[in-house]
């Protein structure tokens, strides 16, 4: 960036030059404010010296808490000499932004990737996953992973499945509101994830705020949580499942909400392989095509309707098209399971006609309350490492992804 | 009387302006409410976003550690970007078309697209911890009198939540306030005497009040001044009264500045103008703004082709021509917003002196002598009579004051009595009471009549009558 002298056919401005497009120059004047200044109306730019940029350099540091970065920046700070926000993933950057965390513990961390969380795969997943087995390894013992918010759940649900025996805790934490602004959730989530790892309690979980106040966080199952707004700071909830913890920010206490298990055995990593699963999400006015799309895929999770349901069952002409689907879905020779578009509640396809339809021909899924995003990583995880009993395993439950009760406290 | 230019004698204003209509990021109504709020959230705002300075930002850590912020919210006036849960929306059109035409007011040069700022606040009257706020126009200036004073920058910005309560440990701040949009106007230091200072304010004020949607009452307008003399701190004072306080108040400040010792001031900061004309310190001047972009409301490219509204100014002399209305009426008829000669058309019957005083006049003397307020636009009906000859000036009193009581009137009661019923009852009159002066009778008569009938029509037949 170069401090300059504009001079447009009306005026002239001084300032340092912090962006260009083509048809508008940005200058940053002394009082702080940007003006854009249309190009066509540029007669002279005198430059002068150079300022030097604030840089973002992600240095490693392991220690026996661990942060493991994979985007959605959980520590930005603003250069206000140019006006950019920097990511900070350098350890001694974090911690002077959140200097509480030395209070908790000996905090290091690392840069995993640098995502936006919309356009993760399993291929990331994968280098999570082998992350996560180093810092074990290297007797580390409790991981925050900082992530975006939009598949942060989905994420969550695949370290779950991948880590069998995880012997320590893993937090996943992001933002809803960006970490260069003051009211940021950032660190407030950030400080209770770190909180919460103190109790030791094996298991993958997510840390969000719990409502619209900075008061407390919960901590959520990684394979029940769900981003359930687009924009709030509570949009995470634990779905047919309650929390497993409660963080009070102020005073640092964990409130702890259910038992943990014992973990026994030895840690196995599963990775994910190059497997194709889709969602299809049931509507009024479906085509039996849509479904033969998924001919060549994996496996398909099929996002119904209500306790089970799905338009494979005409009624009347106008819903013969219905049969044709339930033709198509027959033919598809792939494991393929039910979900709710609902989100909250139990499967059962023993109610409707409908539903039993689909479990005769081999659908799974009846009796469990998995989200789709769960029950879609699951099915993918299984057919990467079990391809031969996906249909006995996707019904058992592997790491608390299933339940057999239900709650009335887990709907409000 | 103080030589100012002997003292090195700068002055510069900061206007503040609240606009009507929706707030300027999101389509909540502009309402300031009060009291009896409906939800509350609490919350912690971060220090340090990030800056650096190891001892700044540790200070501001230990400032903030332990600080709440309460904010008390109002449904149908605050949403989920007032509660910092939702991103701006696009911002509001019409406010910024206001921001554009003021800046052509002031002569400025509007900016080729505008790019709104995130201005770091961390007291919590702002929940995000920013305030949002854009220039629109530069390089200024009014002229008044044959001077030029200068007006480096029109920004359009969104005010703050109000101060409800302070503690040590947490502040309250009322939602309804956040997000009203603001015009922002900020003067070069070019007036070099207090009255100088006192006719820009003046003159800003009425270019601001010429926008049909600059908002009215207490605390909708605020002037900040900035005082500075030779050898003395540059101090900023807030919280005027009115304009004619300016003088007084800065010739007291200025009084201070050269009694107060050079050796115990050396700090700028801001001072609050009080009832007496003297100013209290507030607290120490802010240093440069923190600022960076906003990158949630995308850079707009005003529209240059706004219609300017006509200057209150010219509005009044108008008036006064066309009209013949008196200089006072008019200021106080396009002060008051009233769409005068809408009322002079609809009423062309009744003497536009007349209709003016019915708006301005008539409410006055209500208040002052029976403390009752009539709402003159609102009750247009009376205009409407006058108009028709269904009522008399002389009833006017009467029913205005039975009006502004929250009572109906029964016009009937006001008719008037037609030239044979008049003679007939002024007859009567005139024979029970046989040898008394005219003005006796008239006297009579028209507390008879009671507003039925026109003074001078009653004179004109008594004194037939009596030839």
């Amino acid at each position: 960036m170069i401090k300059a002298n504009i001079i447009t056919k009306d005026d002239k401005y001084e300032g340092i030059i912090v962006k260009e497009d083509s048809d508008f120059l940005t200058l940053k004047l002394s009082s702080g404010y940007n003006i854009n200044i249309s190009k066509k109306n540029i007669k002279e730019i005198k430059k002068g010296s150079k300022i030097i940029e604030s840089k973002n350099i992600a240095k490693e540091k392991h220690a026996e808490y661990m942060i493991l970065h994979t985007g959605g920046t959980i520590a930005s700070r603003v250069d206000y000499s140019t006006g950019s926000v920097i990511a900070q993933f350098s350890p001694d950057e974090i911690l002077s932004n959140n200097p509480e965390l030395k209070e908790i513990g000996d905090f290091g961390s690392v840069l995993v990737s640098n995502i936006m969380s919309e356009a993760i795969t399993f291929k990331h997943y994968n280098k999570i996953a082998k992350a996560i087995k180093k810092e074990i390894d290297n007797k580390c013992k409790g991981i925050i992973i900082t992530h975006g918010t939009d598949t942060l759940h989905y994420t969550s649900a695949a370290i779950s499945f991948m880590l069998e025996n995880l012997p320590i805790p893993i937090v996943f934490v992001g933002s809803q509101r960006s970490s260069d602004r003051g009211s940021s959730d950032a660190s407030m989530n950030l400080i209770c994830a770190a909180r919460f790892l103190k109790e030791n309690i094996a298991g993958v979980f997510v840390c969000m705020h719990e409502n619209s106040e900075d008061n407390n966080c919960i901590i959520i199952d990684g394979t029940h949580a769900r981003k359930n707004h687009t924009s709030r700071r509570d949009a995470f909830k634990a779905v047919n499942n309650s929390p497993s913890a409660r963080v009070d920010f102020k005073s640092g206490r964990v409130e702890l909400l259910k038992k943990s298990n014992e973990v026994v055995g030895e840690l196995k990593v599963h990775l994910f392989k190059d497997i194709k699963v889709g969602i299809i999400k049931t509507r009024p006015n479906m085509f039996a095509e849509e479904f033969n799309f998924y001919k060549n895929f994996d496996g398909l999770i099929i996002e119904g309707t209500g306790i089970g349901n799905a338009p494979v069952m005409s009624f009347d002409k106008e819903s013969e098209e219905s049969d044709k689907i339930f033709e198509t879905i027959k033919k598809l020779k792939i494991p393929i399971a039910l979900t709710s578009q609902t989100i909250n509640g139990r499967i059962n396809m023993d109610v409707y006609s409908v539903s039993r339809k689909l479990k005769d021909i081999g659908l799974m899924g009846n009796q469990l309350d998995m989200t789709t995003e769960t029950a879609y990583i699951k099915l993918a995880w299984l057919l990467s490492n079990h391809p031969n009993k996906v249909k006995e395993l996707y019904s058992s439950n592997l790491r608390g992804e299933i339940t057999n009760r239900s709650e009335q406290k887990e709907y409000e | 009387m103080n030589d100012y230019k002997k003292l090195g004698f700068k002055s510069g204003i900061e206007i503040h302006q609240q606009l009507d209509g929706k707030k300027l990021f999101c389509n909540c109504p502009v309402e300031i409410k009060k009291g009896n709020h409906d939800f509350e959230i609490v919350r912690r705002l971060k220090a340090s976003a990030g800056e650096s300075g190891k001892r700044d930002k540790a200070a501001e850590y230990e400032q903030a550690k332990n600080k709440s912020f309460k904010y008390l919210g109002y449904n149908g006036l605050n949403c989920l970007v007032e509660t910092d849960e939702e991103p701006p929306h696009p911002v509001n059109e019409k406010a910024l078309e206001s921001a554009v035409i003021v800046s052509k007011l002031l002569n400025c040069k509007i900016v080729d697209q505008v790019e709104f700022m995130r201005k770091v606040v961390i007291d919590g009257s702002n929940v995000s911890g920013f305030q949002r706020t854009a220039v629109i126009g530069m390089n200024g200036f009014v002229e008044i009198n044959g001077k030029k004073f200068g007006i480096e920058t029109v920004c359009l910005e969104e005010e703050a939540a109000q101060t409800v309560k302070r503690t040590a440990s947490e502040d309250t701040y009322n939602l309804s306030r956040l997000g009203i949009p603001l015009i922002e106007i900020a003067t070069a230091p070019d007036m070099t005497n207090p009255e100088e200072v006192k006719e820009v304010a003046s003159h800003i004020g009425m270019v601001l009040r010429s926008l049909n949607n600059c908002k009215r009452g207490i605390g909708s307008t605020r002037q900040d001044v900035n005082v500075s003399i030779k050898g003395g701190v540059r101090v900023e004072i807030k919280g005027f009264q009115d304009l004619k306080s300016i003088p007084k108040v800065i010739d007291k400040e200025i009084k201070r500045q050269l009694t107060v010792r050079k050796a115990e001031e050396k700090i700028p900061h801001v001072r609050k103008a009080e009832t007496d004309f003297s100013s209290s310190y507030l607290r120490p001047m802010p240093g440069s703004a923190r600022m960076y972009p906003e990158t949630d409301v995308r850079p707009i490219i005003p529209n240059l082709s706004v219609k300017l509204p006509k200057l209150l100014s010219s509005k009044t002399e108008g008036l006064e021509k066309k009209y013949g209305i008196s200089s006072d009426l008019s200021k106080e008829l396009i002060k008051k917003g009233i769409d005068f000669e809408k009322h002079a058309d609809n009423y062309g019957n009744v003497k536009p002196q007349l209709i003016a005083e019915f708006f301005i006049t008539i409410p006055k003397e209500l208040r002052r002598k029976h403390d009752i307020k009539f709402e003159a636009t609102k009750n247009l009906t009376v205009l409407k009579k006058l108009n028709e000859g269904e009522l008399t000036v002389a009833a006017l009193p009467e029913v205005t004051e039975t009006l502004a009581r929250g009572k109906k009137v029964d016009y009937s009661k006001y008719k008037q009595l037609d030239d044979k019923k008049l003679k007939i009852e002024l007859q009567k009159i005139v024979d029970a009471n046989k040898g008394a002066p005219t003005n006796a009778i008239m006297g009579l008569a028209m507390r008879e009549f009671k507003g039925k009938a026109d003074g001078k029509k009653v004179m004109q037949i008594l004194q037939e009558m009596l030839k």
